[in-house]
């Protein structure tokens, strides 16, 4: 590579860091996003579990299902507040300000939205394996990976609606009602895989599902960086 | 940015001549054709070709519920070329086109899922069933219209445009990687093969009303494209008109 | 609900849909042109 193509990598890893890190250690003084999560995923398992009622093979057929609408709800709440902060202080036109490209700006918000829902997710899941009483951690790589990937893509575009309905009206309704629809393949594969695992199939079986959720991973990984910078003109 | 598209607005809006006209000959002649090809395809469908021997007269609601979808699929994929065109453009008659082709696009959909649940009915006893074909119309229909309410809850026009624009690209690269989940979600056990949603072997008798009713519904779909846009272009002209009168006054 | 009826069930709904979408397109336009040609006799008569 030349010198040149290397320090626009190095400029893009470093800007694209720095809004993680941004972002991470405003989460940490207040901690106010991780514990709406985590809050409001406990509550789904909870309700659902009263919902349903004492059948306990009721209860582990919809388990998957259960644990990917935590997953999502939480998901959904995190990727809500991920644009608060520059809403709130007009930072938006800052962000414009600051040299560099616009993926940058997209990457680091998502590193940032994946970092938070994986870590709900890690905290969701241990309680999900006791109040359900299924057997997660020798399950634990498989679930992992499926979670990951299922992560992932509804955060590309999470991240990208997110900063586009910023600005709207009613856009607690918008961004939902925009996210779930095209993220369908998402939320099916990962529930999908998850039921399969969490029955006794190994990662051979859902490979299909595995493929679905790598495929539109790099497709909206590519896209949604590209289009991200229409979003923020102003 | 907005002195750019203010004037390809204004260079648009006053180009053919008077704004305020009806609409123009051919979109009549459009309309015109579109009613006579769509008699015809009724006529066809339901009194010249027989009924299906399995599922008796209902079946000819599969001449209507077909070529619905098959349009929308067009007006949809008509909606992402403009859209991708107004992005690398910014000329707003490309996005003129988009809205309205996503709005007939809705509209198609709309129909497509409302034949098809009584379609579902007639044969199966109940109003929704969570089969690919239903479920994949009713994501479709929420994807879009999701598009036009963003359109409209945007502070301003230009802003619902490029948003639009964004979401119709994410929708369309959408609906192939919708496809594969759902039908691999209701055909748990063969999932390597790609079931088309054809069905059963379609009759050459029944191809004719079916590509009656598509080439009306394409015709009616353009008629309906052109009134949409021709209002589109009403409305840009009193932007114009506005911001015209507010920097002379 | 006889076989006929789901027919025209169908067909009359559609038919409805796609008419009412007609009309309220026409009077969109209408309006948009009222307000429009409003608009320019104001614009006209300021100038003079």
């Amino acid at each position: 590579m030349s010198i040149r193509a290397e320090g626009m990598v190095a400029g893009v890893l470093r800007r694209t860091w720095a809004m993680t890190w941004k972002d991470v250690t405003v989460e940490l003084r207040a901690r106010e996003r991780i514990n709406a999560m985590l809050f409001f995923a406990a509550l789904v398992l909870f309700i659902f579990n009263f919902a349903l009622g004492p059948d306990q093979e009721k209860l582990r057929e919809v388990a998957p299902g259960l644990l990917w609408l935590a997953f999502l709800f939480t998901g959904m709440l995190g990727l809500g507040r991920s644009f608060q902060a520059e809403r709130e202080n007009e930072c938006f036109e800052e962000l414009l300000l600051t040299p560099g490209d616009r993926e940058s700006i997209y990457f680091g918000k998502l590193a940032g939205n994946v970092l938070f829902m994986v870590t709900a997710e890690a905290l969701i899941l241990p309680l999900f394996g006791i109040l359900y009483n299924l057997d997660i951690w020798r399950l634990l790589p498989s679930l992992a990976l499926v979670a990951f990937l299922g992560t992932v893509g509804f955060s590309a575009i999470g991240t990208l609606l997110a900063a586009m309905t910023a600005h709207l009206r009613a856009r607690e309704v918008m961004l939902p009602l925009l996210l779930f629809p095209l993220t369908v393949p998402v939320i099916l594969g990962s529930v999908r895989a998850t039921a399969t695992i969490l029955a006794g199939g190994g990662l051979g079986e859902v490979s299909h599902w595995l493929k679905l959720l790598g495929g539109f991973d790099v497709i909206f990984l590519v896209v949604c960086p590209l289009v991200f910078e229409f979003v923020l003109e102003e | 940015m907005e002195e750019r598209t203010v004037v390809a607005s204004a260079q648009w809006a006053s180009e053919h001549g008077r704004v305020g006209a009806g609409a123009s000959l051919a979109a009549k002649v459009l309309g015109a054709a579109a009613a006579l090809v769509l008699a015809a395809g009724l006529y066809l469908g339901l009194v010249v070709v027989p009924p299906d021997a399995v599922q008796g007269d209902v079946q000819r609601i599969m001449y209507l519920h077909v070529p619905s979808i098959v349009t929308a699929y067009v007006a949809f994929l008509v909606v992402f070329c403009t859209s991708v065109l107004y992005l690398w453009k910014r000329d707003l008659r490309f996005d003129a086109v988009a809205v309205a082709s996503a709005e007939i696009g809705v509209v198609l959909t709309g129909i497509t899922l409302a034949t098809g649940s009584i379609w579902g009915k007639s044969t199966w006893g109940v109003w929704w069933t969570w089969d690919a074909r239903l479920t994949l119309t009713a994501i479709l229909f929420t994807i879009y219209v999701g598009y036009l309410m963003l359109r409209s809850f945007a502070e301003d026009p230009r802003a619902g445009a490029r948003y639009g624009a964004v979401l119709a690209i994410l929708g369309f690269l959408d609906i192939p990687l919708n496809h594969f989940a759902v039908y691999w979600w209701r055909t748990l056990h063969q999932p390597s093969s790609i079931i088309r949603p054809g069905g059963p072997s379609v009759a050459s008798t029944m191809l004719v009303p079916l590509g009656i009713n598509f080439a009306g519904l394409v015709l009616l779909s353009i008629y309906l494209l052109l009134e949409r846009v021709r209002l589109e272009r009403i409305r840009h002209r009193t932007i114009e008109v506005r911001l015209k009168r507010g920097r002379r006054g | 609900m006889g076989n006929w009826g789901f027919v025209g069930l169908a067909y009359g709904l559609a038919s409805v849909a796609l008419f009412s979408y007609l009309l309220l397109l026409k009077g969109r336009l209408r309006g948009a042109q009222e307000e429009l040609a409003a608009l320019e006799r104001d614009s006209g008569r300021r100038t003079r």
